[in-house]
């Protein structure tokens, strides 16, 4: 170095260690997170779809059990769908259904927000109702996720 | 100012403005929409696909009563004081108006003029894309359901 300079010294950045709080939280998070994770992996997700058609009283019915599909509704009529689920685990579970898509505000659950006991067995009604301002030919769709959360 | 006195400064100007919002937001609203119910929960699919159930609409009086049209959405009061019904107006004849709900196949038993308490809020039309469309906030209203279930119990 020639006389007169000046030298500047750059450190590497110090890596900051983590506090136990910080871990405590970070903890809880990915807890948090698994958790959520594997209820929602472990959620029965079922397409649902109706179709609108002209006239009175007429009812098509779709005979699946792959999807909720309540088949062709005339308005003013309905249809049941029923979905069974079972408590295979040793702990009770809360059970909820979550309806997105247009037919989210037309299907109807006898019960939702429920607790099934352990090693128990329930069936969920869905109903839809076609009313008067439904469109004629139109398909209402959408999913409903049945939620089972295991609790203590 | 030490850390202690902004948190504690902090926590009450938050609580101010919180309590303004919550206390001084339905008075604006009763001034601006010139009526003591300026909001409205939606409890019933009766108005399906317009208003869904657990939506909250915004309800105008004074000079939105004098004239009042068939189409409009109001809210009405039943006969025994208890009850708001939400619905359009089928048909107005004389001192008697006729609602429906849009999702109903039977028009509602004809009211008075005394017995409506608003006419629902709309959005300009240029805004909507023509048409009588509510100013409603999906699933707020469920809120306002719950807390007054609660209050009755």
């Amino acid at each position: 170095m020639e006389p007169g300079q000046t030298e500047q010294i750059i450190q590497p950045a110090t890596k900051k260690r983590l506090r136990l709080l910080d871990k405590i939280i970070l903890t809880i998070l990915l807890l948090v997170f698994l958790f959520a994770f594997y209820v929602t992996l472990d959620a029965n997700k079922y397409p649902a779809l109706v179709r609108v058609v002209a006239g009175e009283d007429k009812i098509g019915v779709n005979p699946t059990d792959q999807a909720l599909d309540f088949g062709d509704l005339s308005r003013g009529t309905s249809a049941v769908r029923r979905v069974a689920i079972e408590n295979g685990t040793g702990l009770p579970l809360y059970v909820f259904a979550v309806r997105t898509g247009s037919i989210r505000t037309l299907i109807k659950l006898d019960k939702n927000y429920f607790r099934l006991p352990a090693h128990a067995a329930d069936k969920i009604e869905f109903s839809v109702y076609m009313p008067a301002s439904a469109e004629i030919d139109r398909v209402y769709d959408g999913r409903v996720f049945l939620f089972k959360i295991p609790i203590l | 100012m030490n850390h202690f006195a902004r948190f504690i400064l902090n926590f009450f100007i938050y609580i101010a403005i919180v309590g303004g919002l919550i206390f001084g937001l339905p008075r604006f609203l009763s001034w601006s929409l010139q009526t003591p119910y300026p909001m409205a929960a939606v409890t019933s699919g009766s108005m399906w696909p317009v208003l869904n159930e657990g939506d909250l609409v915004f309800i105008q009086g004074g000079q939105a009563l004098a004239d009042l049209k068939t189409g409009d959405i109001i809210v009405w009061r039943g006969v025994d004081g208890q009850g708001f019904t939400i619905h359009r107006i089928a048909k107005l004849n004389g001192s008697q108006i006729t609602t429906k709900g849009d999702a109903n196949f039977n028009a509602d038993s004809p009211i008075e003029y005394d017995q409506v308490v608003g006419r629902a809020l709309t959005w300009p039309a240029r805004l909507a894309g023509g048409g009588n469309k509510p100013v409603h906030i999906p699933y707020l209203g469920s809120i306002t359901v719950l807390a007054s279930n609660l209050q009755q119990k």
